[in-house]
């Protein structure tokens, strides 16, 4: 379409395009413009350097009697144990990402942006789940960092040159990354904090303790079985430390009382599709839903 | 140019804009004037893709908004006075938006200055004024130097000097060649603004036209005339596309002829005159009578 009477735009813009690395850079500069966004990650870097702190501290027994390999187990469950807590906090964070931007009509902004959508979509999804993960990362970094010394008091003095030290300590983040991006998901279906909050929440840490207690009263082992392949029961094989002295992997199906069994490999597994699902889903109505 | 081919938006049992089509042309402002309710931000939202249509399409320059390559560069919209994260500075919203098509931040900052954000560029959005938060949506729209402008209530919460800034803004635009699209339910700020109107009612198109025509129609030729010989003026005056209408007694509504031909003809036959007043119907009266059926949410009269 020409027009008759235009002046000429200013030329540097007549040659922009929407781009996905372009898109990337504005989630990057969105998720870090949010005060609750950076205080999530600051609460997790404290507490996970706090609680592994708190465990290094009851760390007071055998010292240097403990062979090297049972150092090194206590070390990497000790500091991988406060992801219970930090990966409620990554939930919450996931969850927000994208329900706040519904809830305050941010959302049409982005899409005008995007009319695509999915491209916005995945670049959040991408910046919220690499951003995650370094924090992560740094979290362990600092959690080494405090505790190392206190473990020391207590005679206990990890290998962290061993692998499977190291691949439980990077799994806690990974661990965080991927909560963050599942509770995502939700956010993008509920498209509504509390509700996002609630189920990613409910999901990852209300229902697995919930069912158990059902199972542990009634004895239903269909209860306990579903409280096994929840998310929140899966994921945590990202930070099993899998080093010399634990035991060995159990048989995998159905034991002789009816309950699922799972080894590291399945728990990933069922994580990763409890994962696809829900950004699959969050897609889904993302694209069809009006904004 | 924006081109509505049979749009139609239903929710659930309720046809929000029923099958309209339209033309919006580069160069001038186009008005989109309806009650609330009447589908106006349905249809601006079809538009730029935020509501899949329920059949019918919209294009912008002959094609989907969606498939154009640089969104901001092809439309730049205000759809809703608060489109923003309340937890974000104005500015970092704008870096944001323009960071997904490689906008340059001296752009950011010429939006800035342009719509009088200046002074609270880093503050957070969410304790903006109605008025900030309009021109902040307005900074939003310009930003990508769009070739089309669609502009939902631009003046709703502006002061006086804003509303003027808007006015002289959307002039500029369409005088630079681009097509300016706005909505409003105020038939008076229309007046002053657009060079056509679009006038939607129930979701259907009343009218569409240039503003001329609007004015011309609306201001019709009303003649109040009050004599003492009504029956005697009112057969005189009596053609095929006259009419005459006794409101009470002693005054006649005379429309289809102008006051000096009624006058003269008075004058001819001898015919006192106590009154002879032409009343211009007002825009808002002419507006009211449009959309008189087609208003959603009617208030009861005050008895």
């Amino acid at each position: 379409m020409t027009t008759a009477t235009a002046t000429p735009a200013p030329r540097s813009l007549d040659s922009i395009r929407l781009s996905f690395p372009g898109l990337i850079r504005s989630e990057w500069i969105k998720l870090r413009s949010l005060r609750s966004t950076v205080w999530c990650y600051v609460l997790i870097i404290l507490a996970t350097a706090g609680f592994s702190v708190l465990m290094a501290l009851s760390a007071n027994f055998g010292g240097d009697d403990l062979p090297q390999a049972a150092q090194n187990s206590m070390v990497a469950q000790y500091l991988t144990v406060g992801g219970n807590f930090t990966g409620l906090i990554a939930a919450v964070l996931g969850v927000l990402v994208i329900s706040g931007e519904y809830t305050t009509g941010m959302i049409r902004t982005t899409y005008t942006a995007a009319p695509g959508r999915l491209s916005a979509y995945t670049a959040k999804a991408l910046v919220l789940t690499v951003v995650t993960f370094i924090v992560g990362l740094i979290s362990v970094v600092a959690a080494l960092a405090a505790s190392i010394p206190v473990f020391a008091l207590n005679g206990v003095s990890p290998d962290l040159s061993n692998p499977d030290v190291l691949i439980a300590l990077i799994g806690s983040a990974g661990y965080l990354a991927l909560i963050a991006l599942l509770s995502f998901s939700f956010g993008a279906i509920l498209r509504n904090s509390a509700g996002g909050i609630a189920t990613a929440v409910g999901m990852l840490f209300v229902l697995p303790v919930g069912i158990n207690i059902v199972y542990s009263f009634t004895g239903a082992t269909w209860a306990a079985n579903i409280a096994t392949i929840l998310p929140g029961s899966v994921g945590a094989a990202l930070y099993q430390y899998n080093g010399e002295g634990t035991e060995a992997a159990p048989a995998v199906g159905f034991n002789a009382d009816g309950i699922l069994v799972l080894d590291q490999a399945w728990m990933l597994i069922i994580f990763a599709a409890w994962i696809v699902l829900g950004l699959v889903a969050g897609a889904i109505l993302t694209k069809r839903r009006d904004a | 140019m924006i081109e509505l081919q049979h749009l139609s938006k239903r929710y659930g049992s309720k046809l929000a804009v029923d099958d309209i089509s339209a033309t919006i042309r580069p160069g001038m402002v186009t008005g989109f004037l309806g009650p609330n309710g009447a589908g106006k931000s349905t249809t601006m939202r079809m538009i730029v893709g935020l509501d899949h249509p329920t059949s019918g399409s919209a294009t912008v320059n002959g094609r989907r908004y969606q498939n154009s390559a640089a969104p901001l560069h092809e439309v730049g919209a205000l759809l809703e006075a608060k489109a923003v994260h309340t937890g974000r500075s104005a500015q970092n919203h704008l870096l944001a938006l323009a960071a997904t098509h490689g906008i340059p931040k001296k752009r950011v900052h010429e939006v800035i200055e342009m719509t009088g954000l200046g002074s609270v560029a880093r503050k957070r959005v969410g304790g903006f004024s109605l008025g900030m938060g309009q021109r902040l949506g307005i900074a939003a729209a310009l930003l990508g130097d769009p070739h089309t402008l669609i502009l939902d209530e631009p003046v709703n919460g502006l002061d006086p000097e804003g509303v003027l800034w808007v006015r002289r803004l959307t002039r500029q635009l369409a005088d630079e060649g681009r097509t300016v699209f706005l909505s409003s339910h105020l038939m008076s700020e229309m007046a002053q603004t657009a060079d056509h109107v679009i006038v939607l009612g129930r979701g259907k198109i009343i009218a569409d036209a240039p503003m001329t025509d609007i004015i011309a129609a609306s201001t019709g030729n009303l003649v109040h005339v009050r004599t003492p010989q009504t029956a005697d003026l009112a057969r005189l005056l009596t053609a095929p596309d006259v009419s005459v209408t006794s409101r009470e007694n002693g005054l006649l509504e005379v429309s289809g002829i102008d006051a000096r031909q009624i006058g003269e003809s008075a004058a001819s036959h001898g015919i006192v005159l106590h009154e002879l007043t032409p009343v211009n119907a007002s825009l808002e009266d002419a507006y009211l009578q449009l959309t008189n059926d087609a208003v959603e949410y009617r208030t009861e009269e005050v008895r």
